[in-house]
């Protein structure tokens, strides 16, 4: 398998300025702690982590909006902190970001999705045959001549992703893109990126606070105060429910359950995950009397 | 409510003017306005409102929306109208209270510039009322590219008109938003005196501002996320192309200016 | 306090091409000292109810009485009828503007024309209630963490020591965490001052483990109203209007579907888990 993004020692550190008491104090922060991580094309990564964690400044690294202070970052075979590259890296690893409002730069659906071709000096019309073809993929087509202001929440990120596809990119970074919007805006997001994965094999590193919506993901990263503290399968990490509670993480309700329960000396399966899971659990205990 | 504002004031309809490129209308209004400064006798006047008048014809806007700019200016026309004619000198006194002498010329120049400022008024809102926002800004975009050459922005000055025309509903949003929410915590922005009523505005623009500087911050990170980088090497999804009515459009607005100006020649 | 909206309907652009029913007949009384949830997707009715409550929209007909009283009979109450009925806007942060968090606070009490004194104190309860301490008060609002920030906006409205606290989805955007906290801070002065709370919710979880009473708002309408557990028992409703009850009203279906008798009202974890371990200690013994 071929890596899409790999880290080596990444650590990224900024000071603060602030005044108490009169005095200006400078502070440093450690933002990124020594990161290590690589993730293969065509995987659908989730990083979970509350909000200060360090979660979207890797983000932004992946994207190099931010270069590492220290240590090396990698896409796609690029260094981030090589300036020769930036627009390869830029179009090769593509990012929406959490205010659905706060990206979208033209006043017609349509343009807005070719914003990003028309930067990379591509011809009309190869930039109208990829508009069309990203629309299309994101089931938007009814909407191509609307005014964006007029669009719900999920539906101009359906459009911000669009936007992103239009670049051609091998992978796409997803900042909190759920934080914002309603339990239908979410899931129809959510719908779209795991679609997008499946269908295209678009590498994708979803960023969120949202437990529930890495239950689809292929591999799970958990940061905690710029340190990666759990990595796996939603399997393996969605399970250790004390754990994901001290990172002030939650856990789907019904392995909070089955944790409970085997607390209680309840002999049932640890790595319960959604509520037909549990049914069957339930069902084969019984039926084993 | 406040977001009932309508920007840019576009009529749509489909008529011949409505479907005329906007290079060519941005064109042939700033023609007719240069034409409006230069004419001078009476003739030239009544051609050039006729001319007007074939266009708004044409145009299938409705004479009430023409006419609602005007109404907003009055106050302006007013105001040109007094001062031509109390500051014009002249030979034939009409009247005289105190120092202000009314003179015939006064009020000839005053009827002129009236007029003058009337026509310029229904010209560029014509303009305006006939093409949408985007394509006003295209047609300034591909106008400017030309002064590229010389260090003029084209590409990045109409990228700012673009973006300002789309954050305008955002932003009506938000203000409506923000006054709600400070009524609901006691503001009062309605009586009061003149003072009272600017410092009542203070907990709305400090958060509109606070909320526009982050908004900024936010598009101009994504934008370079999407790769930009300036208007150096940006293509565009939608050419410009000129048709055969635009080329006709183009013939008539030259016409118009030799017309004009051998009647002023002539006369 | 009480409330009662009573026959309630409000038309967006009356009279034009963009005519919508955003509130269609609606009838709701709340208790004084009740803690109810409004549940609906977005564009259900929900905002536009809520901020009939103060009298920020007026209705198209109906009426809104406060203790009996309507709200839109006298306009020269208005002020007072926004210091009973406190609106928490969603992202109320966005809302702050002077220099220091206590100022801050301080704007909604001197509107009311409170003396200074009068002022200073309820601004301090009110960032006592919403867990800020002394060192927070000089501090601009602006440098603040996202759910500090919210705690702030939400001491704004309490400092107008109104009757009725309503909230429009307070945790959005925030992880849980700070979902916890402004809830539990929410909580506790419901308790601690029997004020009456109105919260605006997306999240089932959330409302099942705080409300006393859930009205779900659908098209304009009210659709469902009652307990938790009441409203939770409608699955399948819920999903047609595009909601979903709590995880373990899913379990405690798919387990009677399977011939298990288990009661179908157990919505939170604790309530399930006790459930469950009846219903299999005979398995480990």
């Amino acid at each position: 398998m071929d890596t899409m993004i790999k880290t080596e020692n990444l650590s990224y550190e900024y000071s603060v300025t602030y005044e108490e008491k009169g005095k200006s104090i400078t502070k440093k922060i450690v933002a990124l702690d020594n990161i290590n991580i690589e993730i293969e094309k065509g995987s659908f990564v989730a990083v979970l982590g509350h909000n200060g964690s360090g979660k979207s400044t890797l983000a932004k690294h992946i994207n190099a909006l931010v270069r590492p202070t220290s240590g090396t970052l990698w896409i796609n075979g690029y260094d981030t902190k090589n300036d020769e590259f930036i627009w390869d890296i830029r179009q090769s690893a593509g990012m929406v970001f959490q205010n659905p409002d706060n990206q979208i730069v033209a006043t017609i659906v349509e343009e807005d999705v070719a914003f990003g071709p028309e930067n990379l000096g591509i011809e009309p019309d190869e930039i109208r045959r990829r508009v069309d073809n990203a629309i299309a993929t994101v089931h938007m087509e009814d909407f191509k001549k609307s005014v964006p202001s007029k669009l719900s929440g999920g539906q101009k990120q359906r459009i911000a992703i669009a936007g992103v596809l239009a670049m051609q990119p091998e992978c796409i970074v997803l900042d909190e893109p759920t934080a914002m919007l309603d339990p239908e805006g979410r899931k129809d997001v959510i719908n779209t990126i795991t679609r997008l994965n499946k269908e295209k094999g678009l590498t994708t590193v979803l960023i969120t606070h949202y437990m529930d919506e890495t239950v689809g993901a292929d591999r799970i990263i958990v940061i905690d105060d710029g340190h990666i503290v759990m990595d796996g399968s939603p399997r393996e990490v969605l399970v250790q429910v004390e754990k994901m509670k001290s990172f002030g993480l939650e856990v789907p309700q019904v392995t909070e359950i089955a944790y409970n329960l085997r607390k209680k000396g309840i002999d049932i399966p640890a790595d319960i995950l959604t509520p037909e899971e549990m049914v069957g659990a339930i069902c084969r205990l019984k039926s084993a009397i | 409510m406040i977001r009932d504002i309508t920007v840019g004031q576009y009529y749509a309809s489909d008529s011949a003017i409505h479907r005329l490129d906007p290079r060519v209308k941005i064109l042939g209004t700033m023609a007719f306005v240069v034409m409006l400064f230069i004419i001078n006798d009476i003739y030239s006047y009544v051609f050039s409102i006729l001319a007007l008048a074939l266009v708004i014809a044409v145009s299938k806007v409705p004479s009430s929306f023409i006419f609602r700019g005007i109404k907003s200016i009055l106050f302006i026309i007013f105001l040109t109208a007094i001062l031509n004619v109390i500051t014009t000198k002249g030979t034939h006194i009409l009247l005289q209270v105190g120092i202000i002498k009314v003179t015939l010329e006064g009020v000839y120049m005053a009827i002129k510039m009236v007029v003058r400022l009337i026509m310029l008024i229904i010209g560029s809102s014509l303009l305006t009322l006939t093409t949408t926002p985007i394509q006003l800004t295209d047609g300034i975009e591909s106008l400017l590219k030309p002064f590229r050459k010389i260090g003029v922005p084209s590409a990045e000055i109409a990228m700012m008109m673009s973006i300002a025309l789309r954050f305008v509903p955002t932003l009506l949003d938000e203000t409506d938003k923000i006054m709600k929410a400070q009524q609901a915590r006691g503001a009062d922005f309605e009586t009061g005196g003149l003072k009272q009523k600017a410092q009542s505005l203070v907990p709305v623009l400090v958060p509109l501002f606070v909320s526009a500087f982050r908004r900024a911050d936010e598009l101009a990170t994504a934008m370079e996320a999407r790769c930009y980088h300036g208007g150096n090497n940006r293509t565009r999804m939608n050419k410009m192309i000129l048709k055969g009515c635009d080329y006709k459009a183009s013939v008539i607005i030259v016409l118009y200016i030799v017309i004009t100006v051998a009647i002023m020649i002539i006369w | 306090m009480s409330i009662e909206i009573s026959h309630l309907t409000h038309l967006y652009n009356p009279g034009t091409a963009m005519e919508r029913k955003a509130l269609d007949d609606v009838n709701i009384t709340i208790n004084d000292g009740e803690f109810v949830a409004f549940i609906g997707h977005t564009g259900s009715g929900k905002s536009t109810l809520i901020q009939h409550l103060n009298a920020l929209i007026k209705p198209t007909s109906g009426k809104i009485l406060l203790d009996g009283e309507d709200i839109n009979a006298d306009k020269t109450k208005l002020k007072a009828i926004r210091q009973k009925v406190g609106l928490v806007f969603q992202y109320p942060e966005h809302q702050l503007f002077e220099m220091t968090v206590f100022k801050d606070v301080c704007y909604g009490p001197k509107n009311m024309g409170l003396s200074e004194e009068e002022v200073n104190a309820a601004a301090e309860k009110a960032l006592n209630l919403v867990g800020l301490d002394q060192s927070f008060y000089d501090k601009s609002p602006f440098e603040l963490s996202g759910g500090q920030k919210r705690r702030v906006a939400i001491a704004g409205i309490l400092a107008m020591n109104p009757r009725v606290l309503v909230l429009d989805e307070p945790t959005a955007g925030v992880d849980p965490r700070g979902r916890d906290e402004i809830l539990g801070a929410i909580d506790h002065m419901h308790k601690e001052t029997g004020i009456t709370v109105i919260l605006v919710s997306h999240s089932m979880e959330d409302v099942a483990k705080y409300a006393d009473r859930i009205v779900v708002m659908n098209n304009g309408h009210v659709a469902l109203t009652g307990t938790p557990k009441e409203v939770f028992s409608h699955v399948s409703e819920l999903e047609e209007m595009g909601l979903a009850a709590p995880q373990t009203s899913y379990v405690m279906k798919g387990l009677k579907d399977n011939g298990l008798n288990v009661p179908q009202d157990v919505y939170t974890v604790d309530e399930a888990t006790d459930v469950l371990y009846e219903l299999l200690k005979q398995v480990t013994k």
